[in-house]
């Protein structure tokens, strides 16, 4: 399992679009509290400032200027948090009294606010510090400002933004690293699934998908997996019942016209005895295409195997080969066997693999033109495997058709008509191949054709 | 050649017992592997035709009951099972021959006779000389002369010819010839063994006026006889 492959998953890009979505709408919600909260602070600290002016001029129209400068200094001495900052100037914009040496430079805001930064002492260290304040005129043209700085509640907000930033990087970061694992976890899955799956078409058509999880849509997949091919299995086996039972219950009747047809032949002069003769020679070929039908079959369903476990291939191919050279040699053909000094042995059937390499031989012969030749070959291949070859100079056979070769009855179409044969040679073939657990691959000869038969080989006791 | 046929399918019984009887032979019918077991046992048949699946005693457990008292009557299998495994069994316990159905009545006759034939070389001493007509076969020297002269024969051409003659005047099918000259039980598409035949005769049958390897048509070769 690559990442790359995690990350592309249908799991892991769905968790990443909700993990993004959600925090986004989290992220949206805290901004608008944030600002709710910090509008609703400045306008009660607008109030409080307002308030504050208030008490002021009150304390200037009771006591005077004398009155004021007392409260300002017991404002001043007591031990609040979130103090006011005052200054009382003249008509001349010279200080009266209070605790700022003088007004800042100030940004103006609306409706007589105004806005400044300036050192307070904080640890011995001058830091500076946002004050928002407003003048309002006291009478006798004095003037009174009043200003009180919001630091901690900038710093307090800035505290809730870098949370919150925070916080969604953490969500995105935790939600994505989970979703990757949910992700690998469900892949790990569905790579067993397909692995499995890729198992039962090529080798195992008895194979089952593993049900393994408890309970959710994987086992109930699997379970419908398997109930889909327990249905595609027994179609299957239902297709090939009914053309063995044909073929089966046609062989007895066709049998016995053959033998009838032979008694009939021994009454007939020599010119009806050769009609009999065509006749019977169809039966035959009829009888042949049902047996090799029902060889297929039979060795398709498997059953009983009892193999000779150290069959000697040179010597078999040596009795095929021979067996079809003067065929062969009748055709002007040259048959050619290789074996160098080869002693590849195998577990098989020798009739059934003398049947195999008789059949490709055949067909070898059957196709290739005179003056061609045929190479039947055999190499041992690593780890312990047979390779039998048998290669000609025909015409081959068209990359598209090579797998449509195999099926039953299936004929090249260039061939129907020309070559006698009832199309079961090949699937004869394919099924001897596949009950000894080996492969069949069909090339190109450049020119011709190269059936390469590749089967479990049997390392010779040394 | 009396013959036995114990099968309990009576269309197929009858059919065979027919054909028995056009070519010649004497053949009684049984039709369930106890009964067929005691009328072999009384030793009055040149062979038995036995079919594997009957009511009451398995033809191959006849078979070998039959073995086990010292009987030597050949005895032919015939039966629906074509596997290797099924013939391997059949012949395992005794049995001389196996025919899968459907057969060829031909096929039939011609295995037949040659058991039959065969049962009878027993008890002669083992031939070191073969002879049909003008052709002779030194089994020793290996060497053939058909009327005084040396043929040379190909080792196959030879091991089929020695077949022909070990079974010279009977009827020999194609498959018989697979079986026992080339060593395999398989279904040769096209006709090769014509064509060893075929090269056989030339070998043994040109520039002589009267040929000797026959082809019986719709069976197969006949080594001599008429």
């Amino acid at each position: 399992m690559r990442l790359a492959d995690v990350l592309k998953s249908l799991t892991f890009r769905y968790i990443a679009k909700y993990v993004t979505t959600l925090s986004a709408a989290v992220f949206l919600l805290l901004a608008i509290l944030y600002s709710y909260f910090s509008y609703g602070y400045f306008t009660e600290l607008r109030e409080a400032i307002v308030d504050e002016l208030d008490s002021l001029q009150l304390v200037y129209r009771g006591q005077g200027l004398g009155g004021l400068e007392q409260y300002l200094n017991d404002q001043h001495n007591l031990p609040t948090m979130g103090r006011y900052s005052y200054l009382i100037v003249d008509q001349q914009d010279r200080k009266i009294a209070g605790d700022l040496a003088q007004l800042p430079r100030y940004r103006e805001f609306s409706d007589g606010w105004v806005g400044f930064q300036m050192a307070l002492l904080n640890w011995g260290e001058p830091v500076d510090v946002d004050f928002l304040a407003r003048q309002e005129p006291l009478g006798d043209g004095y003037v009174a400002i009043v200003a009180r700085n919001y630091a901690d509640a900038v710093a307090g907000m800035g505290l809730v933004f870098n949370t919150l930033f925070r916080a969604m990087i953490a969500t995105l970061l935790l939600g994505i690293a989970g979703g990757f694992f949910s992700a690998a976890t469900a892949l790990k899955r569905f790579e067993k699934l397909n692995i499995e799956l890729a198992d039962i078409v090529r080798h195992n058509s008895r194979q089952r998908l593993s049900v393994e999880d408890k309970k959710g849509y994987p086992r109930e997949m699997a379970q419908a997996m398997n109930q889909m091919l327990d249905q595609i299995a027994s179609l299957m086996q239902g297709v090939k019942r009914v053309s063995d039972n044909i073929a089966h219950d046609l062989r007895t009747p066709l049998t016995r016209i053959r033998n009838h047809l032979s008694q009939l032949r021994a009454r007939l002069d020599p010119a009806g005895q050769d009609d009999i003769d065509r006749v019977i020679e169809e039966c035959d070929g009829l009888l042949s295409s049902f047996n090799a039908l029902l060889r297929i079959s039979a060795l398709e369903s498997g059953g009983s195997t009892t193999f000779n476990s150290g069959l000697f291939l040179p010597g078999l191919l040596a009795d095929v080969v021979e067996l079809y050279e003067p065929v062969a040699s009748d055709k002007g053909v040259t048959l050619r066997l290789r074996v160098g000094n080869d002693t590849a042995q195998c577990a098989g059937d020798s009739d059934l693999l003398f049947q195999m390499c008789a059949n490709l031989l055949d067909n070898a012969i059957k196709y290739t033109p005179a003056n061609g030749h045929i190479d039947v070959t055999l190499a041992t291949r690593e780890p312990a495997a047979v390779e039998i070859t048998v290669a000609d100079t025909g015409p081959g056979i068209d990359a598209g058709e090579r797998e449509s070769v195999f099926r039953r009855f299936y004929r090249v179409e260039s061939s129907r008509g020309e070559q006698p044969g009832h199309g079961l040679g090949l699937s004869l073939v394919q099924a001897i191949v596949h009950y000894h657990h080996g492969a069949i691959t069909l090339a190109d000869n450049e020119p011709g054709l190269r059936v390469v038969v590749q089967l479990p080989g049997v390392i010779p006791p040394a | 050649m009396k013959i036995l046929l114990v099968e309990d399918d009576r269309a197929v019984g009858e059919f065979i017992v027919s054909e028995l009887a056009d070519a010649g032979h004497e053949c009684t019918h049984i039709s369930d592997g106890e009964n067929g077991l005691s009328a072999a046992r009384s030793n009055d048949f040149d062979a038995l035709v036995v079919d594997r699946m009957l009511p009451r005693l398995d033809g191959l457990e006849l078979i070998r009951s039959l073995r086990a008292g010292g009987q030597l009557t050949p005895v032919l299998v015939l039966s629906a099972l074509g596997d290797v495994d099924d013939r391997v069994q059949g012949l395992h316990c005794g049995a001389d021959d196996y025919l899968v159905k459907p057969f060829a009545m031909a096929e039939l006759l011609a295995r037949l006779e040659i058991l039959y034939r065969r049962a009878g070389q027993r008890l002669v001493d083992v031939p070191t000389r073969l002879c049909v007509e003008d052709l002779e076969m030194d089994l020793l020297s290996q060497e053939v002369r058909r009327a005084g002269e040396l043929l040379g024969l190909q080792p196959r051409e030879y091991r089929l010819l020695e077949y022909l003659m070990r079974n010279a005047g009977q009827v020999v099918t194609r498959a018989m010839l697979l079986e026992h000259v080339w060593g395999y039980h398989f279904d040769p598409q096209t006709n090769v063994i014509d064509v060893h035949v075929s090269r056989l005769r030339q070998k043994i049958d040109r520039g002589f006026t009267r040929p000797l390897l026959l082809t019986v048509r719709g069976a197969g070769y006949r080594l001599g006889g008429d």
